[in-house]
C-alpha cells in the first residue's frame, strides 16, 4: 500500500524502520530507514542511520548515508554528514553536506569503463583521489597504441629512462600516441 | 497535530517513544511508550509492551499493556498479554488472553 507513515515531532524511534510506502519524519530516528517510497525529513527531524528510499527530501539533520533510487534533495537548512548517492542529487544553497556525493544509475555518465573505475575507487578508498584511478584507467586503452610503437621504441634509444617511470610515463606515452594520430 | 502513524507495509523494529498519539496500521516489534493514546488498526500487528494513556486494538497486539486511562479491544481485535488499566472493554468478536489488573 502506498500509505504515508509519519513519525511525528515528539516521537523517537530507536531501531530500524523499513517497508513500503512513503515516510515523513518530523521526529527522531536512531537506526536505518529503508523504504520503497519517498522519504521526507522535516526541519525538526533527525536521523542517525542510513536512509534509503525512492526520492529523499531532507530538511533536517542526518548522520548517515542517503541513498535514493530516484533522487536525493538536500534542502536549505538541512545538515547531512554522510554520503549521498542517487541518479539525481540536489543540494540547495544553505544546506550543509559533508560526505561523498555520487550521481549514479545514469547511462549518460561518460563511458562505462570510467564509471566502473570510479566505482572501484569509491569502494576501496572513498576519497576523491582521482589521479590514481585515472592513471589506471588509460592503461588498457594505452596498450593498443603501445602494441604498434614497440619496434619504434627500440630504434629510439634516447627515451628509455622515461619508460620505467610510473603513471607519469604512461601518461606521456599516451600523449605522444595521440599526437601521432 | 496528527501524531505518529505507522502505515500499512511499514515495519519498525525497536523502541518507539512518543509524546503524541501513535497509530499503527503496520508492524511494530520492540517497545512502545507514549504519554498519549495508542491505536492499533485492523491491519496493525504489534509485538511489544505498550505504555500509553489509552489503547484501542482492532488488529493484533502481543505484549503487556499499561494504560493510565483505558484499554478497548475492538471487534476483530486480538490482545494477548497482561494488562493494567482502570477501564477495560472487550467487544463482541474480539479476543483476549492474559491477566487483568484494574487497580482496585
Amino acid at each position: 500500500m502506498a500509505e504515508t507513515s509519519l513519525i511525528s515531532r515528539g516521537t523517537v524511534v530507536r531501531g530500524n524502520v523499513r517497508g513500503s510506502g512513503a515516510l515523513e519524519i518530523q521526529g527522531r530516528v536512531e537506526g536505518d530507514v529503508t523504504v520503497t517510497g519517498d522519504v521526507l525529513l522535516g526541519e525538526a527531524g533527525a536521523i542517525r542511520g542510513n536512509v534509503s528510499g525512492e526520492s529523499l527530501t531532507i530538511l533536517g539533520q542526518v548522520q548517515g548515508d542517503l541513498r535514493g533510487t530516484e533522487a536525493v534533495l538536500v534542502e536549505r537548512g538541512a545538515k547531512v554528514a554522510g554520503d549521498l548517492s542517487a541518479p539525481k542529487i540536489g543540494i540547495a544553497t544553505g544546506a550543509l553536506v559533508r560526505g561523498l556525493v555520487r550521481t549514479d544509475g545514469e547511462p549518460a555518465l561518460a563511458a562505462g569503463r570510467r564509471g566502473a573505475v570510479t566505482g572501484q575507487a569509491m569502494r576501496s578508498g572513498g576519497s576523491f583521489q582521482k589521479s590514481p584511478a585515472r592513471a589506471e584507467a588509460p592503461k588498457p586503452a594505452a596498450v593498443e597504441p603501445d602494441s604498434e610503437p614497440p619496434p619504434a621504441k627500440e630504434e629510439r634509444k634516447p627515451p628509455p629512462p622515461v619508460v620505467p617511470a610510473l603513471s607519469r610515463g604512461t601518461r606521456a606515452k599516451k600523449k605522444k600516441s595521440r599526437e601521432q594520430e | 497535530m496528527a501524531g505518529t502513524v505507522i502505515g500499512e507495509g511499514l515495519t519498525i523494529e525497536g523502541d518507539v517513544t512518543s509524546e503524541e498519539e501513535v497509530v499503527i496500521h503496520g508492524n511494530l516489534r520492540g517497545k512502545l511508550t507514549t504519554s498519549d493514546a495508542v491505536t492499533v488498526g485492523s491491519t496493525g500487528v504489534v509485538t511489544a509492551d505498550i505504555t500509553g494513556s489509552s489503547l484501542s486494538v482492532a488488529g493484533q497486539v502481543t505484549g503487556d499493556v499499561t494504560a493510565s486511562e483505558r484499554i478497548d479491544v475492538q471487534p476483530g481485535g486480538k490482545l494477548v498479554g497482561d494488562i493494567k488499566a482502570s477501564r477495560f472493554t472487550i467487544a463482541d468478536g474480539a479476543s483476549f488472553k492474559g491477566n487483568v489488573d484494574m487497580e482496585i
